[in-house]
């Protein structure tokens, strides 16, 4: 059995989409900005991600899991900056890091001190920590700040259910694989065919005027998809994703943005990043999830060459992990982790932030990296630049504090 | 002296007892209401049209029928059974006999479907796993050794009571004769929503509505308000259950220690048996793994529950309420908790046992800890609350967030966007606010003089909102008389439109607005469901088109899109979804013959984002334990002729219309 479904619009596309005309403009295409972001969920360890090797006290920390300065040995970490090293796993992202537009910010996190996934994710979420009741995601305020007229595929989680970060009143997408998005009928060909035109000339002309609009943009939106043929698609450039859920995110955020969709926010989701037990070195848990990370980033920034300009990427994840090492070769809930943003105009080739230390007078709580930088510093920075959004208090309701310069002012 | 003491608290207690048994209202016995003036024929819509929109709006859409039911008993009759919501529902009964969970004890319940992590973490103590079992060789070993520890202790996975709570919710808005019943159901969970995706709040959700929801939803509003706040699901999911009196703030319990002060015999008891109280429980706390430990929360209030108690389950957002008063009532909540359940927590319950001398509450799986509550004064909303209020003190602070005007009309639009439109007219909202306050926040009298206005009946109200995901899926199994076997991949339906049920991470609920439900991804979910209904596609649904015209075939298939968008959306004015598709079904390639279908198309397990906490395992590893087993017994799709093929597709072309999408 090939394919469970069959397409039903087998109707030829004729010029540009209504919804992409308002949505464009007068704005040229090449000109839209995108955000790609990914969510590690389950806290990255930061501290294994980007580790200050130089820091006489992080071998006392982790007797088991630090790993040896760079160039000291075949499981070293990779040099960054003198102080930082980066996990070996990380390799893909090191030229993005040389050809400064990756950047590293160090000791991210959310003021509020709770060490649970769920709080911590809600909160990085909404942009509003220690406040749960907060109906929509910080993403979809984003999507409400780019204008009235938008693609339906302007704010796309590549996730089977719409994250938090995109709850809201902006339309947003939760596709988990394009080559499932469009009209699918269990029966035969003719039959779907007509079935298509019928929702076709329903939605078309319907006197509810919601279903109306949202009904047409669909059936463009099907159209489009189908001239993409996305199950045939090959990468650009000679890259090669992994074939994970993450590699696979990515490649269809790709293809959607060569496709000139009209995407502007894309979500993608990297789990398994709960290391209590054998997060392992140089192989285990850990390097696992970051080589597929890495591999599946360094792929996309390959596949997407000619619009790297117009795009920023950015990694996030809810909490780092504590600073020793547990008794079953892992680590639990911490506090602060770090972050990756990656873009021509990132001011890149840097570890930003601050981690002091790691004396134990210096540590959260005793225990934790602190958080030396709210997380919404770096995301309103980001997304404020990039798509020229001056209001941080609309993106992030409440929150009064300074962006962390990170992007290059045009 | 120990008897004196003994003496002296149960008399306080029995007091107290006396007390708030005199509070709370006996139930309303039914007082012969007066017969309901329904105002439908003002706004041009006759009886059988009015009998529709009552079955859009108060039921979960007609069955076939049932419009004629409806009018042949009398809309008013109808109604008031309806609100009285003791119908019997054989065949419901009959379809939720199987689920053994909706019947379980909350102790049981919770012996039986222990969070996974704890469960973890407990094998992991026992010594029946260890961290060499994590490697991905031996996963298949750990696999067995869990599935066997799992059955040693008599529990099973939690995936289970899920996916029974799920169940349940769509049999019994299919099958339930109390269609009221499940429609406020489904509102008030939505209203004070908790979530499956919070992991300590999981294992409690099927007994939140249960317990709290269903049994109040046709009652006082000040009783839901009750049952929500002190059940275990919404003290867990807003952390009222860790929030507590900072540290040396004075207590419930260090004032009624003081009070015996004065007699030094019986003060040096106490503090005797309270110190070895409290070594007890730091012995039992030592035996938590250390993850669980360190996890453990400082002392000190949460505001988390106190802020969305005002600002989405009562006053509203502009209910002019302000941080400070946040501040105060989460104070006046500190020490309502969750009573322990779970097999291990035997000790625990025993001392708590004791504790009731020194002030430890008990209702159900509720636990008021006179040690965590905070003793002191508080100012909420302009009213102070003098020191050493206990329990009671935020009993009040509820009847008094019950029974605020702000409140009142925040509930009124709610019920009024629900039932009549999504931007309801100040008239009807003023006039349902005035009721709640004059009753006493009486859903059914809210009710009936929202089917007494002349808005609820009007024109713009008529097809104006758009059907949720779950009500859309309801609805066409209404429509289609289905027979529902198995509900998984219906499920998976529901979810793909928008709406994971029981899965809203936000404590707002889901919007109830057509804009949150009408995007493109969504419709396009809507029609496809439409047409995989239809064509037989969807497994654990059985339904016979041609029954549901008493076998009549129709004659042409013009005649068939006549006859079933008739049947399935009845007394609904349908010249335009006609005009539009006649002549599309007189296209030659519609009828073309095709003698077989393919296979059916098996939707996937979705990647429902499972977080767990506080156990020495990665999420991806306990995600394998949650995964839902294939539907059992593989039913293939119905091998159906070039005939039943052509009247299935107008079906799915009806059901998926813009038309059905509306109520």
């Amino acid at each position: 059995m090939k394919s469970s479904g069959l397409a039903l619009v087998a109707i030829g596309l004729g010029g540009t989409p209504k919804f992409l005309k308002r949505a464009l403009g007068a704005t040229v295409p090449h000109q839209r900005k995108i955000l790609v972001t990914i969510f590690q969920r389950g806290g990255m360890d930061g501290m294994m991600a980007v580790a200050p090797y130089t820091d006489k006290h992080l071998q006392a920390w982790r007797p088991c899991l630090a790993l040896p300065a760079p160039n000291t040995s075949a499981e070293a970490l990779l040099e960054l900056d003198g102080y930082f090293g980066l996990h070996p796993a990380f390799q893909p992202l090191l030229p993005l890091f040389e050809q400064k537009c990756l950047a590293i910010v160090h000791g991210v996190g959310s003021p509020e001190p709770t060490r649970s996934h769920f709080d911590q994710q809600d909160y990085m979420e909404t942009g509003t920590p220690g406040k749960k009741g907060t109906p929509d995601g910080w993403l979809n305020r984003l999507s409400k700040k780019l204008g009235k007229e938008a693609s339906p595929f302007r704010a796309v989680a590549m996730t089977s259910v719409l994250p938090r970060s995109l709850y809201g009143e902006a339309p947003a997408l939760a596709i988990p694989n394009l080559a499932d998005f469009g009209l699918k009928a269990p029966g035969t060909m003719p039959i779907a065919i007509a079935a298509g035109q019928g929702f076709e000339a329903l939605y078309e002309q319907t006197s509810q005027q919601m279903l109306r609009e949202v009904g047409q943009e669909s059936f463009e939106a099907i159209k489009l998809l189908q001239k993409l043929d996305v199950r045939n698609y090959r990468p650009q450039q000679g890259a090669e994703y992994p074939r994970s859920p993450l590699g696979n995110s990515l490649k269809q955020i790709a293809q959607l943005i060569k496709a000139d969709v009209g995407v502007e926010i894309a979500f993608a989701e990297s789990n398994g990043w709960d290391t209590h037990v054998q997060q392992g070195t140089t192989r285990g848990l850990f390097a696992q999830r970051a080589r597929d990370l890495a591999l599946a980033i360094a792929a996309f920034w390959k596949d997407v060459e000619p619009y790297q300009d117009r795009i920023v990427l950015m990694t996030m994840t809810e909490f780092g992990r504590t600073l020793a090492e547990n008794g079953s070769g892992g680590t639990d809930h911490g506090r602060a982790s770090c972050l990756f943003v990656l873009g021509t105009a990132v001011d890149g080739g840097k570890v930003h932030g601050k981690v002091p230390p790691l004396a134990v007078e210096n540590l959260e709580d005793g225990r934790d990296l602190p958080v030396t930088t709210d997380f919404r510093a770096v995301f309103a920075e980001v997304a404020g630049k990039h798509f020229g959004i001056e209001d941080d208090g609309a993106l992030f309701p409440g929150w009064a504090g300074k962006r962390f310069p990170l992007l290059k002012s045009k | 002296m120990r008897k004196t003491l003994y003496f002296r608290l149960t008399a306080v207690l029995l007091l107290m007892l006396t007390l708030t048994s005199f509070k709370s209202k006996p139930n309303q016995t039914d007082e012969r209401q007066p017969t309901l003036k329904l105002p439908y024929r003002e706004a041009g819509l006759s009886e059988r049209e009015a009998a529709a929109h009552l079955l859009d709006r108060f039921a979960f859409g007609a069955r076939p029928g049932e419009v004629e039911r409806v009018v042949k008993m009398g809309l008013e009759r109808w109604i008031e059974m309806q609100l009285h919501a003791s119908l019997p529902s054989p065949k419901l009964t009959e379809k939720l006999a199987p689920l053994k969970t909706l019947t379980m004890s909350s102790a049981e319940m919770l012996a039986t479907y222990p969070n996974p992590g704890v469960l973890l973490a407990q094998a992991y103590r026992d010594g029946i796993i260890s961290q060499s079992d994590t490697a991905k060789e031996n996963r298949a070993e750990l696999r067995r050794k869990i599935m066997d520890y799992y059955q040693k202790e008599g529990v099973r996975p939690q995936r289970e009571l899920i996916s029974e709570l799920r169940a349940q919710k769509i049999l019994r808005a299919v099958y339930s004769e109390n269609q009221l019943e499940e429609v406020l159901t489904d509102f008030w969970f939505n209203h004070f929503n908790v979530s499956i995706t919070n992991n300590k709040a999981k294992g409690y959700v099927l007994l939140y509505e249960r317990d709290a929801i269903r049994p109040n939803a046709l009652g006082k509003f000040r009783d839901l308000l009750g049952a929500t706040a002190k059940h275990p699901a919404m003290l867990l999911y807003l952390d009222n259950a860790q929030s507590s009196a900072p540290e040396g703030a004075p207590t419930t319990l260090t004032q009624s220690l003081q009070r015996y002060q004065r007699n030094p015999l019986i003060a040096q008891r106490l503090e005797a048996a309270i110190a070895a109280q409290k070594m007890e429980i730091q012995a039992l706390q030592n035996e938590l793994p250390d993850i669980i430990k360190q996890l453990r929360p400082k002392r000190g209030i949460n505001e988390n529950y106190a802020r969305e108690l005002m600002e989405l389950h009562t006053l509203g957002v502009d209910g002019g309420y302000t941080q400070k008063d946040v501040v105060e009532v989460a104070r006046a909540l500190t020490g309502w908790s969750v009573y322990p359940r779970g097999r291990r927590a035997e000790k625990l319950r025993e001392r708590l046992e004791r504790g009731k001398l020194l002030g430890v509450i008990q209702e159900g799986d509720f636990l008021f800890r006179p040690d965590a509550h905070d003793a002191g004064e508080k100012h909420i909303l302009g009213t102070v609350f003098p020191a050493g209020g206990g329990k009671e003190e935020g009993e009040r602070v509820l009847d008094m967030l019950a029974a605020h005007p702000a409140t009142a009309k925040f509930i009124a639009t709610k019920l009024a966007r629900r039932f009549v439109c999504d931007t309801p007219p100040p008239s009807l909202i003023e006039r349902l606010a005035t009721t709640f306050l004059q009753t006493g926040g009486d859903i059914k009298a809210m009710m009936r003089v929202m089917v007494q206005s002349p808005e609820f009946w009007s024109k713009e109200a008529r097809r104006a909102k758009i059907k949720s995901p779950f009500e859309l899926v309801v609805s066409a199994l209404r429509a289609l008389d289905a027979d529902v076997t198995n509900t998984r991949e219906l499920l998976r339906w529901i979810e793909k439109q928008g709406q994971p049920l029981y899965a809203c991470q936000a404590p707002t609920g889901y919007a109830d607005r057509a804009e949150f439900w009408v995007n493109t991804g969504a419709l396009i979910a809507r029609m496809n469901f439409g047409l995989h209904l239809a064509l037989g596609h969807i497994k654990g649904v059985k339904f016979d088109l041609l029954a549901l015209n008493q076998y009549h075939e129709p004659e042409s298939i013009e005649e068939a899109l006549k006859t079933y968008a008739a049947l399935l959306m009845p007394e609904r004015d349908l010249s335009e979804t006609l005009r539009l598709l006649t002549p599309l079904v007189q296209n030659p390639n519609f009828v073309e013959k095709i003698s077989t279908s393919l296979p059916a198309a098996s939707a996937k397990p979705a990647d429902m984002p499972e977080r767990v906490e506080g156990l020495p395992f990665e999420s991806d590893f306990i995600r394998e334990f949650l995964h839902e087993e294939p539907v059992a017994g593989q039913e293939t799709a119905p091998i159906l002729t070039s005939k039943e093929i052509t009247l299935a597709s107008v079906v799915g072309i009806i059901l998926g219309s813009p038309e059905f999408q509306r109520k």
